[in-house]
């Protein structure tokens, strides 16, 4: 299967100057991520066959395929996020980084997410989920003097994150993968939105940072994992006024994203359901049934795209494969989830009447040539679908035997609100 | 009447009730072309024209106001020379070499001649010599793209930009040819927008609805990537332009060679050497740009029928550039079949039914006429080539002495 070539992958900020780029002789195809401020406005793909983009060039494709966002945001002023509410400075945060065997990425993440430091309380824990005494994780957190490791053998995404949740001291909560690197002024931008009352979960946007393999590419066109560069929100209105199921996939992932942590300690939410996530047989979707709580509970989810993320896409198709193979299994074991937990019937709709119309849909527009996206890739999906309510079945045995995550404590026996309390800030100063 | 040209961010002209064919404005913002609009018969005054523009070019206003400022190359001096080439022009030249006057170019850098082609008196150089600066070469063999390559063997500059005579050019024409090759080191061509410098007469409407000259206002760059075949992809080249707009840098010719003089006007084809160049500068992988600030202005043909010549010449051109392309490169035949069969689909075949269903403004005849062209084309480069090689044993082959 050959895939889709190489794409550089390049960033302009609108506030500075609009150069030449000469570095691209390499590719055929280049994405420039335009940003304007702290904000990213969208991106635009130019075609430059393996020479040089001029500046020239680059600022006609800017104007032709950004002109409505550029024009939009010179014409509202209070679009710039310096207008928004910030989220005062005494509230303390919680990052928490689950990790496994992977001391290259981890050490790239942590970096960045130490260079966030300001003056707001923060608090980083890595939780190391394949601990032992050939662990590679210790020594890489060793080296970060203000980092915290934890250490959850039992194997899933789930459990290394609730063992974080329920370790966390700070009132927000945020959530990210070891293989992502933050840019400067992401967790500000990331939990600015908490200064409003209602929000209860905040996502972030995920973009690609390099696309050079075809499994990359691939994956991108799979729809990656960014939810695009446009604000939303959704809430509980949201969550009942669908017929058909609510696409909680939607509205982010925990790769980049925040949580007020008294929703852990809320019996409506409650923490990451184990059975669901990587590690698991059922392979992804614990962050989508957490979104499915928080939504049906009330809460509020906004979607905030200028605190974007880098993430490292699997570089080769071996790895694409099984992702996208897990996707489709803990798809549907979201919504058996969904159904037998908490009496959702349109689940129903979802698995049996829109997912195949989708497959079927995305199968015709290749057939007709409308998309290049492999067929083989289809069916993989299809076959993933088919295998979601045993590998639902398989991971709920496994959790039986490995007993429950860690809870975070009920708000009540630490005495009313969550705050950040001087001994939890003192773990990480 | 005239195509005016107005400047949105100044003051905006009067425009006098129409008298004869139709009112266009080509409307520029910050110097950069957006488009047309055509103003009522009866006249309009600033305000008007200025609503309309707004109304008629939103968003192109908006892009261009949204487009942030590039940072370009360092733009060195580099010489250029301008070719007119033309045959018994001397009624059409006095303008075009007024404006050729008038180019904003250093002139130390800018080296205007004209090719006489195969002439049957001495009216064009007298009507060069009252223009100092321009130059007067006379190329004996007959054929557009002998006078062409005359114009490279003569220069010695580093861009060669052809126009034709019938052809007013903007002043800021050669800058923008210039600064569109610095931009984009890698281009081996530039073309350019042309507009009609009129339209009196329903002739001329009628070639602007063909499609006219013009290939629209967005900036483009087309290359090939490495093992791509430039015929599948861009074999249609005159999306690019048209040779009364098109500069080459001078080395290009040397590695890509000259113009083929079995083609264009003046040989049995009638036409396609522009074509089939822009063709080589991508088949050779180099980049072809499109830049629309490059404006020269072109005066149609006023009566009908010459329309209906130069519409079935332009099908006997593009038919003859791709039989010499499937003749050069064997490589391409198949991708050269395709294109031919779709075009005669696409832009022929379609246009008919189209028209047999609902009668347009566009006539039946034009359209068959070209379809006539298009076939006729495929024949006749096979006696073009042997009208040249009788050119070159009547002349000889032997590059002319560069004139002083």
């Amino acid at each position: 299967m050959s895939g889709p070539p190489a794409i550089a992958i390049r960033t302009i900020d609108l506030d500075g100057a609009v150069n030449a780029i000469d570095d691209v002789a390499a590719f055929c195809r280049t994405r420039v991520f335009v940003s304007h401020g702290d904000e990213l406005i969208g991106s635009v793909d130019i075609e430059n066959t393996f020479a040089p983009i001029s500046a020239t060039r680059l600022s006609d494709a800017i104007a032709a395929g950004l002109w409505f966002q550029i024009a939009r945001r010179k014409a509202d002023p209070k679009a710039t996020s310096a207008a928004r509410p910030a989220l005062s400075h005494d509230i303390g945060v919680s990052v928490i980084i689950p990790t496994c065997g992977r001391p290259e990425d981890l050490r790239r993440c942590l970096q960045a997410v130490e260079a966030q430091r300001g003056t707001r309380p923060l608090e980083v824990i890595v939780i190391d989920n394949r601990p032992g005494p050939a662990s590679p994780t210790v020594a890489v957190v060793r080296e970060f003097e203000h980092v915290v490791l934890i250490e959850e053998g039992r194997p899933g995404l789930s459990y290394a994150r609730n063992a974080g949740f329920a370790a966390a001291s700070g009132a927000i909560v945020v959530a990210i993968d070891d293989d992502v690197i933050v840019p400067a002024g992401w967790l500000e931008r990331l939990v600015a939105p908490f200064a409003r009352p209602e929000v209860t979960a905040v996502t972030g946007h995920v973009l690609p940072v390099e696309l050079d393999t075809p499994s990359q590419c691939l994956f991108e066109a799979y729809g990656g994992l960014g939810k695009g560069f446009e604000r939303f929100e959704r809430d509980g209105d949201w969550f009942r006024s669908r017929r058909v199921a609510v696409p909680t996939w939607l509205l982010g992932a925990t790769a980049n994203a925040a949580f007020r942590a008294e929703v852990f300690a809320d019996s409506r939410v409650g923490m990451l359901d184990e059975a669901l996530g990587a590690g698991m047989p059922t392979g992804c979707s614990e962050d989508t049934y957490l979104f499915y709580r928080i939504l049906k509970a009330d809460g509020t989810i906004a979607y905030e795209p200028a605190a974007w993320v880098w993430h490292r896409h699997r570089r080769d198709l071996a790895a694409l494969r099984a992702q996208i193979y897990s996707y489709s299994k803990g798809h549907i074991a979201y919504h058996l989830t969904t159904l037998f937990r908490d009496g959702d019937a349109r689940a129903l709709i979802r698995m049996f009447y829109s997912l195949p119309r989708t497959y079927l849909g995305r199968a015709w527009y290749r057939l007709r040539g409308y998309s290049d996206y492999p067929l083989s890739l289809i069916a993989l999906e299809i076959a993933g679908s088919l295998a979601g309510p045993w590998a639902l079945w398989q991971a709920r045995r496994r959790v039986r035997r490995l007993g429950p995550g860690a809870r975070r404590p009920a708000v009540a026996e630490i005495g009313g609100k969550t705050q950040i309390s001087a001994a939890g800030m003192a773990r990480s100063a | 009447m005239k195509l005016v040209s107005v400047e949105l961010s100044e003051p905006l002209p009067a425009l006098p009730p129409c008298t004869k064919g139709v009112q266009w404005v080509l409307v520029k913002l910050h110097g950069t072309p957006l488009g047309f609009v055509r103003t009522p018969d009866a006249g309009c005054g600033p305000e008007g024209l200025r609503a309309l523009a707004l109304e008629e070019l939103t968003w192109q206003i908006a892009r261009r106001y949204a487009r942030p400022e590039p940072v370009r190359r360092p733009h060195p001096a580099v010489s250029m020379t301008v070719a007119v080439c033309t045959r018994n022009g001397a009624r059409r030249l006095p303008a075009c070499l007024d404006a050729l006057d008038a180019l904003e170019y250093p002139r130390e850098l800018l080296d205007v001649v004209v090719v006489d082609n195969a002439p049957v008196d001495e009216t064009t150089r007298r009507a060069v010599e009252g223009h100092s600066r321009i130059r007067y070469i006379r190329e004996p063999r007959p054929g557009l793209d002998w006078a062409r390559n005359r114009a490279v063997l003569d220069s010695r500059a580093e861009i060669i930009a052809y126009t034709d005579d019938d052809v007013s050019v903007d002043p800021g024409w050669a800058r923008a040819v210039a600064e569109a090759f610095a931009e984009e080191p890698h281009a081996m061509c530039v073309t350019g927008l042309v507009v009609p410098d009129e339209i009196d007469t329903p002739a001329q409407l009628l070639f602007e609805r063909y499609g006219g000259f013009g290939r629209g206002f967005d900036r483009q760059v087309f290359r090939v990537a490495p093992g791509e075949s430039a015929m599948r992809r861009f074999g249609g080249t005159g999306r690019f332009g048209t040779g009364a707009n098109m500069a080459f840098r001078r080395e290009f010719f040397a590695q890509g060679g000259l113009f083929d003089p079995a083609l264009d006007v003046g040989t049995p084809t009638n036409g396609g050497g522009d074509l089939e160049m822009f063709f080589r500068v991508l088949k050779n992988g180099h980049a072809l740009v499109y830049e629309p600030a490059a404006i020269v202005r072109h005066r149609h043909r006023r009566s009908y029928e010459d329309l209906r010549t130069q519409i079935t010449n332009n099908g006997i051109g593009f038919f003859a550039y791709l039989v010499r392309a499937a003749r050069i490169y064997p490589e391409d035949r198949l991708a050269v079949a395709r294109l031919g069969l779709w075009w005669m689909w696409w832009w022929h075949a379609r246009r008919l039914l189209r028209s047999l269903v609902r009668p347009s403004a566009f006539p039946i005849e034009l359209i068959l006429a070209e379809i006539k062209g298009s076939c006729v084309g495929l024949k006749r480069y096979a006696p073009s080539r042997r009208c040249a090689a009788g050119v070159v044993q009547q002349f000889g082959d032997a590059a002319p002495e560069r004139t002083a």
